[in-house]
């Protein structure tokens, strides 16, 4: 309302761009899209040359230590494999992990109270297995978390690698990720995740946004040893830290967020790996996708919250209270500003005859993004026409996804109940 | 008119759509999660405690029948 009062106002200014700093509220949204604008611009620039730095590093490392250990050597790794109503893709997934290149492993299915045929199909793989021992064990349901604390309590090895029931793994991946703990002072390793099934619009722009996510952000922690999340489909830990942090709580909806948060907490480091790949099956319609953002969205603030007291002592917390608002800006400063930037403009368009601002604002976001993503592609050596999908990830689908982060954001704030919401799966591994 | 304002339109456009289809489908997704089966009025039989005695069928007791109709004609030849 303010705004519409304002119109008289800036009429005089005839169509110039001025007329945005001759009305106070005008000028106070303008210059704060103005300042997110800068820090967006310098987060690129951050990540982008702390990436490139890390693929630097992960190059040289990989050069120097060709041969990591001899087999007989190698620590053993227990891989456990939370499952609910997987029965469509446990099969192939743990056919994936029998056939992994790694010496000594034991692999632990849990399933969790599910109501299909997981626990038969996955004692029928179980019996197929040839040296490698595999476990089904089946409980009463109790979540995700539950399954990958019971899995860590029956695990032999010295390290744990946590998955998910619909993951399918490459074949060095326990190779690629062990040569890591060489480090004391790792704790735990995160693993790259892919999407398997590219096979419509949805899913090019989700493929795209992985490897973004991962090439960028996630490898830029990494330098500095720092990985805020490490993904549910593929995580390493030594068995002995997620004891000392109690594993998994289960109090928040982004389990794995809250871990990663607890063992950052305590001083632990966390590298990425891009060379172990889990390749996961995501959502393919609208309706599951925003139902899948909606639970990362207040998992992520749940798990954030948890953990606010870092938010307010940088001295006690270091790099820890950088993580937390680096977070806070990526699930709440973004989407909204985003949103406000696009209600703005557009308002300002349909007042006073100023599209140009739009398209401006919109051009260089999508620059940004375009950059971003050629960067990623060329780094993962990935499929060069997902860079087309970053002009589409700006038009249309980013829109889509902040509405729904800025609902789940309110939804969080006051308080209100919410489910799992398990996806139905599509069996595309 | 040139380019960019032809551009700024789409744009213009593209952005007031979306933002509509995006509010859209957020209540689609909201009701559709409404709608699952966990959420919906449950079974009172449900949280019984002790023996659960069937809700719609009375019990069968061999040769005890309160049903007229059932009853055994006399033979009056």
């Amino acid at each position: 309302m303010l705004l519409a009062l304002s119109y008289n106002e800036v009429q005089d200014a005839k169509g110039s761009f001025m007329i945005l700093l001759q009305n106070w509220l005008l000028a106070a949204v303008t210059l704060y899209l103005l300042f997110f604008l800068l820090l967006l611009v310098f987060r690129f620039a951050m990540l982008l040359l702390y990436s490139f730095m890390d693929h630097l590093e992960t190059v040289y490392k990989v050069r120097e230590t060709v041969e990591y250990r001899k087999d007989s050597s190698l620590p053993m790794i227990s891989l456990v494999v939370p499952a609910y109503n997987e029965g469509l893709v446990i099969q192939p997934a743990m056919r994936a992990l029998l056939a992994l290149d790694y010496p000594n492993y034991e692999i632990i299915v849990v399933d969790d109270g599910s109501t299909d045929d997981t626990y038969e199909k996955a004692m029928g793989v179980a019996h197929e297995s040839v040296g490698i021992e595999v476990r089904v064990i089946t409980k009463r349901n109790g979540g995700k978390a539950d399954a990958l604390n019971t899995g860590m309590t029956l695990a032999r090895g010295e390290f744990v690698l946590n998955m998910d029931g619909d993951t399918k793994l490459s074949r060095n991946t326990l190779r690629a990720c062990i040569r890591h703990f060489e480090n004391p002072k790792v704790g735990a390793v995160a693993g790259n995740v892919k999407v398997i099934n590219r096979e419509n619009i949805w899913t090019q722009i989700q493929a795209l946004e992985y490897v973004e996510g991962l090439a960028m952000a996630r490898k830029a922690q990494s330098f500095g040893r720092v990985v805020n999340i490490i993904p549910g489909p593929l995580g390493m830990f030594r068995k002995s830290v997620l004891q000392q942090v109690g594993g998994y709580d289960r109090d928040t909806f982004a389990e794995d967020c809250d871990l990663t948060l607890k063992l950052l907490m305590r001083g632990w480091h966390i590298e990425y790996e891009p060379a172990a790949i889990a390749w996961v099956e995501t959502p393919s319609r609208l309706l599951d996708l925003l139902q899948q953002r909606y639970r990362w969205t207040r998992g992520i603030l749940q798990a954030t919250s948890k953990h606010s007291h870092a938010l307010w002592q940088p001295r006690k917390a270091g790099i820890n209270c950088y993580i937390l608002w680096y977070m806070l800006f990526e699930g709440v400063m973004w989407p909204i500003s985003n949103l406000a930037g696009n209600l703005f403009f557009v308002f300002v368009g349909w007042q006073y005859g100023l599209t140009q601002l739009l398209f401006f604002w919109w051009l260089q976001l999508t620059v940004l993004d375009v950059v971003a993503a050629a960067y990623c592609v060329v780094i993962e050596e990935e499929d060069p026409s997902l860079i087309f999908f970053s002009v589409l990830f700006r038009v249309f689908y980013i829109n889509i996804i902040d509405i729904s982060k800025f609902f789940a954001s309110i939804e969080e704030w006051r308080g209100k109940a919410m489910t799992w919401g398990k996806l139905e799966r599509e069996g595309k591994l | 008119m040139d380019l960019i304002d032809i551009l700024a339109q789409v744009i213009l456009i593209t952005t007031i759509g979306t933002m509509v289809f995006g509010v859209g489908a957020y209540a689609a997704f909201k009701l559709r999660d409404r709608r699952q089966p966990g959420n919906s009025r449950s079974d009172e039989t449900m949280n019984a405690g002790g023996p659960l005695e069937p809700v719609f069928l009375e019990r069968y007791v061999p040769g005890v029948t309160t049903d007229p109709a059932a009853q055994p004609v006399p033979d009056d030849r």
